[in-house]
This record gives structure tokens, C-alpha cells and sequence, in this order.
């Protein structure tokens, strides 16, 4: 149970805006010397303030982008990015889109049609999800991103604070469903700046601070370190 | 398309079908569009050439309506797939696939309407008094080599505009400029000889030849020029897709950075 799933190896992320070579503007070091493994089986919690890399993490852990410096080993897993901007084309129903993006996962379009009735009754969506997306409400998009990503069955779920989203009555189901998932032991990772979920829900745990590792391991160990550092 | 694995093909076509429904479904003449406006604008390339100028050669209609929907199809693919990966910012930042697909799916999109349109030419010339003949055999390559040529110049414009967002108003205008020097409105062998030859660079020009050689001059197209082109084509769109394989983890940053 102890297979690695990725490997981060002093991995440097820099951004820099503006157009490239004329009108470069600023640079910004987001991740700077990272390095951890995740196995399989863990639930790995990031946490850390607004703005400190912590996305970027898990973009690249995504393969989204690629790292500036260092290494980032993927062992031949499949891995899904769950965050609350989701990936939709707003001009195309939800259905299509939901089928669009679990082939994008490496679903075939058979499964997907044949795990739609779950999905549209997870999200709640009804007769709406034959609508464009551009008539949903935010939460209707995070229901339906919720809903693909926990049944496209992936190896790796990377989860950007969306364990809550959605009503009240949302909110619990979804939390029950990662709840399930994440003790089912299923790789998960999972970013949030609530130091209760993280205690909750994670196995491991590492504190980001201006790019770099500043406390990894136990979790509750990690959080306390985090919470002494904000509230100082 | 070939190069890339079962899996994305799959995506590419389901979503290429799937955006042209949901474009049919935005207006009330639905996809009747895909007909009608490219009848208008060839209408009004016969009233300025044909009737206002009197440019007109024997023939002219079907003259000028075999060189614009071909040439259509191409400049439709290319300002298409241009903004293929500009426009789908949420789609690349969330997920991690090849963006070759993104314009693959304007290609499939394209190639479609052009051949509702083509198809409806066919019958226009047979009605026009143009009925097929055997050089009719010919046409799959040609269209096989347009097809290969508008790939290799959609892929290439496609991976180059993220990176330089001004080329996107450089070949909105370039593509105009081409259209009145590709023998469309005109034919070339009317214009003075020392100007003639500059046209034999131009791949257009040569493909859409090939077009009138068979649909209206019931001749075989000049095979020795298109195998060439053909094969040209090819290696184009194999180089364009490898440059763009080699750049794919760069598109999310560029975009997210801009």
C-alpha cells in the first residue's frame, strides 16, 4: 500500500505576467524548492495563507504545468483537478459537459452516458442539466463539478477548497462523500485554509509559507504549528 | 488527427458535434446558416466583380463559386483555430490533455459545413450544365490536400497566437489580402506574364486550379504538382503537431500569466 504515486523533487514554480520577452512585467516565485511524496492511499492536506502556492501545487501536481526547477514524477497515475472554478464550456449543456470532461479524465463516452443518472442525481440538477451552463448558478456548476469528479473514478483526486459547496443540505452530503472516499483509502489531496478539516479528514499534512515547506508530517502537529504562526 | 490516440479523437469529435448543435440552436434559421452565408457573400462577390466591374470571364459563376468555397473552407479553418486556445482558458487551466485537440475540433467543424456547401456546388455545376465526369475521380485528392494544407496552417497559427496575441489581427488581414491574390475573383492567366509567375508560389492558387481543372474543364489536375503538395502537406502537419506536442505544458502558464 505504500506505492509512490508522485514524487515533487526541489520543484520551483515561477510565474511571470505580462507579454514574454518584450513586456515582461514582474516575476513570482510561487513555489520555490518544494519536494514530498505522495503515497498510495494518503490523504495529503495543504495548508497555508491566500495566495502562498498552494493552487499552483496542485496544478502542478495535475500536470497542468510544468515545474521551472526540479522534478516531478508522476508514476503512470490518472489524476483529477476538483477546484471551484470549473473547466466548462458555457455555450454547451450540462450533460455534454460533464461527458466531455470525464472523457478528458480518460473516461470513455459509454461510461460516462451510463454514469450520468448517478451524476445528475447527485448534483440535483434535474431537468437542468440539459441546459447551457451559462444558465447555471455558481453553485449549480460546483454541484455538477462535485458530482463528475467524486464518480469519474480517478487514482488521484486533487481537491481546491471545495469540500463545501453548494446549500446547507449540499454541504453534508459532500462532505459524506469525500468522507467516504478519502477513508475508502483513496489518493487524495487536499488543499484548504480550514485546520479543521484537515485534522479531520488527512493522514500527512504540509504548511506552505511563501512557496516553501515550512512544517510537513502529522497533521495535527502541523496545523498547530500553523495556527500559532497566524493568530502570533 | 491520426497522430493523436483513440481516446482524444473520440473527444474531438464528440465535441466538434456537439458545438454544432449548439451553434444550429442559436438561431432561428438554425444550421440553414452554414448554407445561406456563404451564398450571400458570393452574391456579393458577383454583383462587385461580375456585374459592377465587369471582371467577369466565361463561365464566371462557377468560376468564382468553385474558388470561394474552397477558399472558405480555408480561411474559415484558419481565423477559427486561431483563437482555438486563447478562448478555452477555463478548460485548459482545469484539465491536463493535449491541447491539439482544441483546434482539431474547428477543423472537424469546418471540414463539415464545408462539405454540406461543396456538396450543394456539385449539384449547382450538374444544374449549371457541368454534369461529373471521370476526372471526378480526382477530386478526393484534392480535397485531401486542401484539407492536409488548411491543418498545417491552422495548427501552426494556433500554437503561435498565445504566445504573440497581435498575429491574431495580422492574419485576420493576411487571409484578406491572400483571398484577392489566390485567383479567385480573376483568373490569373489574364494578368500581365511577368506578374504570373509570383502566383506559382502560392498553394492556393494551385489547389483551387485543380478544383476548376476538374469541376468545370473536365480535365485530370496536374498529378505531378499535387503529389508534391500532398506530401508537403503532410510533413506540415506532422511538424505542426509535434510543435505543438512540445509546447502543450506551456500554453496553461501563458494564458494564466497574461
Amino acid at each position: 500500500m505504500s506505492d509512490t504515486v508522485i514524487t515533487l523533487k526541489n520543484v520551483s514554480v515561477i510565474y511571470k505576467s505580462g507579454l514574454p520577452i518584450f513586456r515582461q512585467r514582474s516575476v513570482h516565485e510561487a513555489l520555490k524548492d518544494i519536494s514530498f511524496e505522495l503515497n498510495h492511499g494518503d490523504s495529503l492536506g495543504v495548508i497555508g495563507r491566500n495566495g502562498v502556492g498552494k493552487s499552483t501545487l496542485l496544478r502542478l501536481l495535475n500536470g497542468i504545468i510544468k515545474p521551472d526547477k526540479g522534478e516531478m514524477i508522476n508514476h503512470g497515475y490518472q489524476t483529477a483537478l476538483l477546484s471551484l472554478t470549473v473547466g466548462y464550456d458555457n455555450n454547451v449543456s450540462g450533460r455534454n459537459n460533464a461527458i466531455l470532461s470525464g472523457m478528458l479524465m480518460g473516461k470513455t463516452k459509454e461510461e460516462m452516458i451510463e454514469q450520468m443518472p448517478d451524476i445528475i442525481a447527485f448534483s440535483e440538477l434535474e431537468e437542468f442539466i440539459d441546459h447551457p451552463v451559462k444558465n447555471y448558478s455558481t453553485g449549480m456548476k460546483q454541484r455538477l463539478g462535485f458530482a463528475v469528479a467524486t464518480q469519474v473514478k480517478t487514482d488521484v483526486l486533487l481537491i481546491d477548497e471545495i469540500l463545501s459547496v453548494g446549500d446547507a443540505r449540499f454541504k453534508i452530503k459532500s462532505e459524506a462523500v469525500m468522507h467516504d472516499k478519502i477513508l475508502s483509502g483513496d489518493t487524495v489531496v487536499l488543499v484548504s485554509h480550514n485546520p479543521k478539516t484537515i485534522t479531520k479528514l488527512c493522514n500527512k499534512a504540509v504548511w506552505i509559507e511563501h512557496g516553501l515547506i515550512r512544517k510537513q508530517g502529522d497533521p495535527s502537529d502541523v496545523i498547530k504549528a500553523y495556527e500559532e504562526f497566524v493568530t502570533k | 488527427m491520426f497522430l493523436v490516440s483513440k481516446r482524444y479523437r473520440d473527444v474531438i469529435f464528440f465535441k466538434a458535434q456537439v458545438h454544432l448543435r449548439s451553434e444550429a440552436s442559436k438561431t432561428y434559421l438554425s444550421f440553414l446558416w452554414w448554407i445561406f452565408e456563404p451564398i450571400i457573400s458570393m452574391g456579393i462577390y458577383y454583383l462587385v466583380f461580375g456585374v459592377i466591374f465587369q471582371r467577369g470571364t466565361e463561365d464566371y459563376i462557377p468560376f468564382l463559386l468553385i474558388g470561394l468555397v474552397t477558399w472558405q473552407w480555408f480561411a474559415n479553418t484558419v481565423s477559427h483555430c486561431g483563437n482555438s486556445i486563447n478562448n478555452n482558458l477555463p478548460l485548459i487551466s482545469q484539465l491536463n490533455f493535449p491541447k491539439i485537440i482544441l483546434p482539431s475540433i474547428n477543423v472537424v467543424m469546418d471540414a463539415f459545413k464545408f462539405l454540406i456547401v461543396f456538396l450543394l456546388l456539385l449539384i449547382f455545376l450538374w444544374a449549371y450544365g457541368f454534369p461529373p465526369t471521370a476526372s471526378y475521380l480526382a477530386l478526393p485528392l484534392v480535397l485531401l490536400t486542401q484539407h492536409l494544407f488548411n491543418v498545417t496552417i491552422a495548427n501552426t497559427v494556433a500554437a503561435v497566437i498565445p504566445f504573440v496575441p497581435d498575429m491574431q489581427i495580422i492574419i485576420s488581414n493576411l487571409l484578406r489580402v491572400a483571398m484577392y491574390l489566390s485567383g479567385i475573383l480573376y483568373s490569373i492567366e489574364r494578368l500581365p506574364e511577368q506578374y504570373q509567375i509570383y502566383f506559382a508560389f502560392n498553394p492556393m492558387v494551385m489547389i483551387i486550379d485543380a478544383y476548376r481543372d476538374i469541376l468545370m474543364h473536365q480535365q485530370w489536375p496536374q498529378f505531378g504538382t499535387l503529389g508534391i503538395f500532398a506530401f508537403g502537406s503532410f510533413i506540415g502537419v506532422v511538424l505542426s503537431t509535434l510543435l505543438m506536442n512540445k509546447m502543450d505544458p506551456i500554453y496553461a502558464r501563458v494564458l494564466m500569466q497574461k
